[in-house]
């Protein structure tokens, strides 16, 4: 029951501020912010409670389909599932701070619940074909939030931006149907425990690939995989704050848990096979993001290129087949959902006082001026850049490390030279992040002033730089949460 | 009683029967009382809820389940058998004729052109042909019951009398006799191949052993799926649809959407099921089908600024998606088709009947173009939705979760029978149909811009629509709304 109604409170919530509230008196904005907030800490408090619990859910739903309603908790989505649940919260109380134009605020707030239903129900369904429908679930409500709430000082690269942000999903996530119903068929279960549980048995080393190579593209553009990736930068640029923090922190990570779910388990020779060139992108990815990033000059979208590039680490981690490879592709996932979050929050909050997120002209440095934000981009951005001691450390250091020493079944020389590519772009990476903190943190300009930080902005900005710390001196708390059911997936792969 | 020729359960002909009685019964009151125009319809609906309610026997059979009558002497063959498929396809087509008559009922402030009486006979003969066609198993009363679906159409698009609609009753026409001919030279084929006047897998099976036999069967299954594709407005038979849609009055484009579909799908079911046993003679020709109606289609819809011309292409790239699975040799291809028709139907019908009430309350000029929805949202929220739901179900995007259902049923066959290049082909239609749906969808929800407002007479009449249409549009949002919920309502229809 805690599960179901983990899934029944956005779901209702989001779907009755939308039918409701359209008039435009001054209290509803404040009313539909209420009601969003007291939705997502009681969904919170439940999925909390769910992942202590650990209940499991199974309705038949669609028998002419052999689809169930199946749901439960392991350790894989656990993180995953806290993080969709603490975002669901903060972008809640960070919208008290900007509140939404463009379109009515119980829209908005409808929206943003109904975004947090769909990933949950991702992260949470059991059943590969409910997974691919939740999976759906997030696009039209992520589209609403690019077309309607969107940065609209140019409405056809707005327009631009949303139509190919869903275009590329639902592309993705067809060619991801398909080999979700390929593989059910060959498979003849639906049950993702069961897909893992059965290891591909009496599946050719063919079949496997072709499945294998569907999914890998169709959850690659969710990722976004290079060379899929070019509707990020757009739709990030163009997004409000809380699109850009769900898009990033949450929906992304979608990608990388279906592949995890979908193809590393169920499908392991498949995926051993094709994982050098899935790895390879990925590391082009890193190399391509980062070099984006040192001559980008609007920081959404350099945030966006920077995304390409961590998510090509967590590609990187899966592809290694190694238990290490796997624990760091996880906690890779949650590092960049808080480091991103954290840097979406803070630059869509810049660009309210800028007016424009552009980095060529010269702003007041936020060291002087504002030294709560000021604070918060140093960490943002060292994070980035994976300092030992902050959450993007042990990620992308595992990461790497798996690539130099990878499964026995993958090559090793070509993961290696991968892996030193990888390095390479780390290297990158400290560049651009030094470089935006000398182009906006250091100096002396004081003009033009803006206020700092304060009330819903500041504490979401506080709650998500404690977090970049704690994780970052303890990542035991997400990598013990994961290990039992990683090694249980990597035993499989490398027998 | 006992020498006749054939044995008649009128019970089990009832879905075919009581359209028909009720087309005649409008007729006799029709001489009796002319003035009577509302009770015409009130007929109509009456008959059409009790041939429902006789489907309602054979709706959710299990496989093999069928119910059978006009059976010769004897134990032999019966000319008329419908299983879950079959009654499912009949429910919908009488229910999506009573949405078209809800759609096209008088208006007491207008005076009547005499042709009420005319109008409803009419639908009510070609939903009694497409009813009959779905369970027809000999070559006759599949040719005659087919026509009967298609031919009464073309007066209902004619009727009004403008120019278009001459135009779109002249194409209409013309493609029907073509596919007549089509048709009848396959039945002549097929009696040839199999020496059987049944369509069924045992008069199919007579051609196995005999290889000189094989080339005719497989010639009269490609002329059938031919002369079916006019009429489900398949590329290369497509190019009547845009215009008899657009010319023909907005309820009968409502009817050739709907009812004219589950007629023409439930004719190739038919054939498709016969030969099943054979293995897949004519299947290639049926993925090259669907493949070019998708695409085509979806790209044309993409170039539409008039709503009903878009729903006409759209029509065209989703009865692609309706034989797609059929190009598979496998059990679950007719059932995966005969879902995907009544999502498409439900969806169709919805926003055909969205555009009807907005014709009423804001003139045709403004509600058959694209750009007279901008900000549709605003000005009737509740219409709004409703045409949102319908056409995110067409996307086959949530909260439209029929839709992706639907998606997913007529993938699966495909998948299963490993047809990788039609797979993929649909998923890239899938994002085409996307684009052409949310490029609709856009325009509803956007916020009326400043110099729009200067330049958009506000001096618009407020008229309301019609209650008739109201409860249609109310009608059919509810049951997709509940479907969505649970597709397993409609998919449950067609058996397990």
């Amino acid at each position: 029951m805690l599960l179901l109604a983990a899934l029944a409170i956005p779901a209702l919530t989001g779907t009755a501020l939308i039918l409701t509230g359209r008039d435009s008196v001054r209290s509803s904005e404040a009313n539909a912010n209420l009601v969003s907030l007291v939705a997502s800490v009681a969904t919170a408090a439940l999925v909390v409670a769910t992942v202590i619990t650990r209940p499991k859910v199974d309705y038949q739903w669609l028998p002419s389909l052999g689809v169930r309603w199946q749901f439960s908790v392991d350790g894989i989505s656990a993180p995953l599932l806290i993080l969709t649940a603490a975002l669901g919260i903060a972008v809640v109380v960070h919208a008290r701070s900007y509140p939404p134009h463009g379109g009515s605020p119980t829209t908005f707030y409808g929206c943003l619940q109904l975004v947090e239903f769909g990933a949950l129900a991702t992260f949470l369904s059991r059943d590969a074909v409910v997974f691919f429908l939740s999976f759906e679930v997030v696009l039209i409500p992520m589209w609403v939030l690019i077309s309607r709430f969107g940065d609209s000082h140019d409405l056809p690269a707005r327009a631009d931006a949303s139509g190919r942000f869903v275009l590329y999903t639902v592309l993705g996530s067809t060619l991801m149907l398909v080999g979700i119903l390929a593989l059910v068929h060959s498979a003849g279960t639906a049950n993702l425990d069961a897909l893992a549980a059965a290891r591909g048995a009496g599946l050719d080393r063919s079949t496997q690939m072709v499945i294998a190579a569907l999914l890998l593209v169709g959850l690659g553009i969710k990722i976004p995989l290079w060379p899929f990736h070019t509707w990020l930068p757009p739709a990030h640029t163009i997004a409000p704050t809380a699109g850009s923090v769900l898009l990033a922190a949450i929906l992304l990570k979608m990608g990388t848990y279906g592949i995890v779910r979908l193809v590393i388990a169920p499908l392991p020779i498949g995926f051993g096979a094709l994982a050098p060139v899935f790895a390879a992108a990925g590391v082009i990815g890193i190399l391509w993001g980062g070099l984006a990033c040192l001559v980008e000059t609007d920081l959404k979208r350099l945030i966006a290129y920077s995304s390409v590039a961590h998510m090509g680490f967590v590609v990187l981690g899966l592809s290694s087949g190694t238990t290490a490879g796997l624990q760091a592709a996880l906690f890779a996932n949650i590092a960049h959902g808080v480091v991103s979050a954290l840097l979406f929050f803070l630059v869509g909050g810049l660009k309210e006082r800028w007016g424009s997120a552009d980095l060529a002209t010269a702003r007041a440095a936020l060291r002087e001026v504002s030294p709560r934000l000021g604070l918060a981009l140093v960490v943002g951005f060292a994070a980035s850049l994976g300092l030992p001691g902050l959450v993007g450390f042990w990620g992308e250091f595992l990461a790497m490390y798996s690539a130099w020493s990878p499964a026995a079944d993958r090559p090793e020389g070509f993961m290696r030279v991968l892996a030193v590519l990888a390095v390479t772009g780390t290297a990158v990476a400290a560049g651009y992040s030094l470089r935006v903190l000398r182009l906006i943190w250091s100096g002396d300009r004081t003009s033009p002033a803006h206020v700092d930080a304060h009330g819903g902005e500041w504490s979401v900005l506080a709650v998500l730089v404690a977090s970049v710390l704690v994780l970052g001196v303890a990542p035991g708390i997400v990598l013990n949460t994961t290990s039992k059911d990683v090694s249980v997936i990597t035993s499989e792969v490398s027998r | 009683m006992s020498q006749a020729v054939v044995a008649v359960n009128a019970g089990v002909l009832l879905p075919a029967l009581a359209p028909a009685i009720g087309a005649a019964v409008v007729l006799v009151v029709d001489v009796a009382a002319q003035r009577l125009r509302r009770t015409h319809y009130m007929i109509a609906l009456v008959s059409l809820v009790v041939g429902a309610v006789g489907t309602f026997a054979g709706l959710g059979m299990v496989a093999g389940g069928v119910r059978q009558t006009l059976c010769l002497p004897g134990g032999g063959q019966c000319m008329y058998a419908a299983d879950a498929v079959a009654s499912g396809l009949q429910l919908a087509a009488l229910l999506a004729a009573g949405v078209t008559l809800l759609l096209s009922w008088p208006d007491d402030k207008k005076q009547s052109s005499g042709s009420t009486a005319v109008i409803v006979s009419l639908v009510l003969t070609a939903t009694a042909g497409a009813t009959a066609v779905a369970g027809a198993r000999d070559l006759g009363s599949w040719l005659v019951a087919l026509e009967l679906a298609t031919l009464p159409t073309v007066a209902l698009v004619a009727l009004r009398g403008a120019r278009s609609a001459i135009s779109g009753a002249i194409a209409l026409l013309t493609t029907a006799l073509v596919s007549f001919g089509l048709l009848a030279l396959a039945a002549a084929l097929w009696f040839t191949a199999t020496g059987s006047g049944f369509i069924t897998p045992a008069a199919a099976l007579a051609v196995i052993d005999d290889p000189s036999r094989r080339p005719i069967l497989v010639l009269a299954v490609a002329l059938v799926v031919a002369g079916i594709g006019f009429k489900l407005s398949l590329v290369p038979f497509h190019a009547w649809t845009p215009e008899a849609y657009d010319g023909a009055p907005l309820p009968i484009a409502a009817f050739l959407a709907g009812v004219s579909k589950i007629a023409a799908l439930g004719a190739l079911l038919i054939v498709i099921r016969a030969i099943a046993p054979l293995g897949a003679p004519a299947l290639t020709t049926i993925a090259i089908v669907a493949a070019a109606s998708m695409t085509l289609g979806n790209i044309m819809a993409l170039r539409q600024n008039s709503v009903v011309r878009l729903l006409a292409w759209s029509t065209v790239a989703q009865a692609g998606w309706v034989v797609m699975p059929l190009a598979a040799a496998s059990s679950a291809a007719v059932f995966a088709s005969g879902a995907y028709l009544l999502a498409y139907v439900l969806a169709t019908l919805l926003a055909f009947a969205v555009v009807a009430a907005l014709v009423q309350t804001r003139g045709a000029a403004r509600a058959r173009d694209l750009s007279g929805y901008h900000g549709l949202v605003h000005d009737h929220p509740v219409l709004a939705a409703a045409l949102g739901l319908a056409l995110l179900s067409l996307a086959g995007l949530p909260p439209g979760v029929l839709g992706l259902v639907a998606k997913v049923t007529a993938l699966r066959p495909v998948v299963a029978s490993e047809l990788w290049l039609m797979a993929v082909i649909a998923a890239v239609n899938a994002v085409l149909g996307v684009a052409v749906y949310l490029r609709w969808l856009r325009v509803v929800m956007a916020t009326a811009e400043p110099e729009t407002d200067m330049t958009a007479p506000v001096a618009a009449p407020a008229l309301s629509a019609h209650p008739a249409t109201l409860v249609a549009v109310g009608l059919a949002a509810v049951a997709l709304v509940v479907t969505s919920v649970n597709p397993q309502l409609i998919l449950g229809l067609l058996g397990s």
